[in-house]
């Protein structure tokens, strides 16, 4: 009995899955891009804002911040190639 | 304005400040050794590069507490210690997680931060914060002696600006974290695998934040903390007091009481020193009036010079005595 129940709870989450697979290319992919674009740009700002060492400009934080650095070296190396730099930024981290 | 100096000097962190050689050094040890004999679990900083309190006690201390008699413990914070710490702990970290072509420039970046106005204060203040988060487990007491003024005052300040600072950094995260997991759930299965669902940064960035907010919540509560100011009864000392009481207050730091410190007895023998004890009677008086909104004790200038406990202790009693 409790394994017909559960083929039959499969063959629904499949129908479902289909189903929002269908809702997501009609309706969600055309907006993915511009999310992914807005996510970028944030995270860019983040970085820019509260990490301007990185790009030579002396932060009056930098102290408090030096251990997410491993974090946001290789977001910062992302974001001058994005920026169409293939190599950093003068006076800043140098990365490559 | 009088007061009960057993209860003007019980605060659990008490600051001593007061400009360069007033004697602050002395009054804090003095204080810390008669609370420690009362069997307060007390804890002696001092955060003036001088290490003097070193020499009051005779002998020699660390960066580390140090037990120097039953219920005290005395630390000396060397900013340039702390600092190297701090770098040394941080590259550590950078070693274990860092892709190994970006470790030399990582360092070089550090080593720049080390360099940079500002880290020797940031590793002090860090060191400070640490130490807030210790009362009550094990100290009961925290006295500090503290670095000549402006200094002092600048580290003071530095928790509500720093929480400021890292407030909007974390603002700024949280929608980073936010626009990152709506990608997620639009982009299906192919970013799930990209984008973690912790965020390190923003932990890190929060626990620091919630420290300084203790440390501001410590020293702002006039239950918890008092700043005592140290004077001799001389216009310049007294001109800066008056200045830095402001300041103090101004942050937030609820200002206890005033010391005036070495101040002639009576009787005088000759004109010369009967004149000088009349010129500050007048300066105490000015003290009085002009800061008459807390209560001011006096130590007078005694006959001996500083050296171990039984100075210590007397100085305590002539402070305490009132």
């Amino acid at each position: 009995m409790t394994s017909r129940v559960r083929r039959v709870w499969g063959t629904v989450r499949a129908r479902l899955r289909a189903f929002r697979d269908i809702y997501e290319g009609l309706y969600v992919a055309p907006y993915r891009s511009q999310i992914y674009r807005a996510y970028l740009e944030e995270r860019d700002l983040f970085l820019l804002s509260g990490f301007s060492d990185l790009m030579g400009a002396p932060s009056p934080v930098l102290f408090y911040t030096l251990e997410l650095y491993p974090e946001l070296i290789e977001q910062f190396h992302q974001w001058h190639l994005r920026m169409g730099m293939p190599r950093a930024p003068e006076g800043g981290f140098r990365c490559c | 304005m009088s007061a009960d100096a057993s209860v003007v000097f019980d605060r659990a962190v008490l600051f001593l400040g007061g400009k360069g050689g007033v004697g602050k050094t002395t009054l804090a040890a003095a204080i810390a050794w008669r609370a420690a004999r009362e069997g307060q679990r007390t804890l002696l900083v001092s955060t003036d590069p001088a290490h003097s309190t070193a020499d009051v006690l005779g002998r020699t201390l660390g960066p580390e507490p140090t037990p120097v008699s039953p219920n005290l413990w005395v630390m000396e914070i060397d900013p340039t210690l702390e600092a190297d710490r701090y770098i040394a702990e941080v590259k550590r970290q950078i070693a274990e997680v860092t892709p190994p072509r970006l470790v030399a420039e990582v360092e070089r970046q550090i080593d720049i931060a080390r360099v940079s106005p500002g880290a020797e204060d940031a590793a002090l203040f860090d060191r400070f914060t640490r130490l807030i988060d210790q009362l009550g487990n094990p100290y009961e007491r925290i006295v500090i002696d503290t670095a000549p003024l402006g200094h002092t005052l600048r580290l003071l300040a530095l928790p509500e600006h720093m929480a400021a600072w890292i407030g909007g950094l974390i603002g700024r995260r949280r929608k980073v974290t936010a626009l990152s997991r709506m990608w997620r759930r639009v982009a299906g299965a192919a970013a799930a695998a990209s984008v973690r669902e912790e965020d390190p940064v923003l932990a890190t960035l929060e626990e620091r934040r919630a420290r300084f907010h203790r440390t501001r919540a410590v020293i702002t509560d006039r239950q918890r903390t008092g700043f005592v100011f140290v004077l001799v009864p001389e216009r310049l000392s007294l001109l800066e007091t008056q200045r830095a009481v402001q300041t103090v207050a101004k942050h937030g730091i609820p200002v206890r009481a005033l010391v005036v410190n070495r101040v002639t007895p009576e009787p005088t023998v000759g004109a010369r020193f009967e004149r000088r004890r009349q010129l500050e009677q007048e300066c105490l008086q000015t003290i009085r009036t002009t800061l008459a909104e807390y209560p001011v004790f006096q130590v007078p200038l005694l006959e001996i010079d500083n050296g171990g406990p039984a100075t210590l202790d007397r100085i305590a009693s002539h402070l305490l005595r009132s």
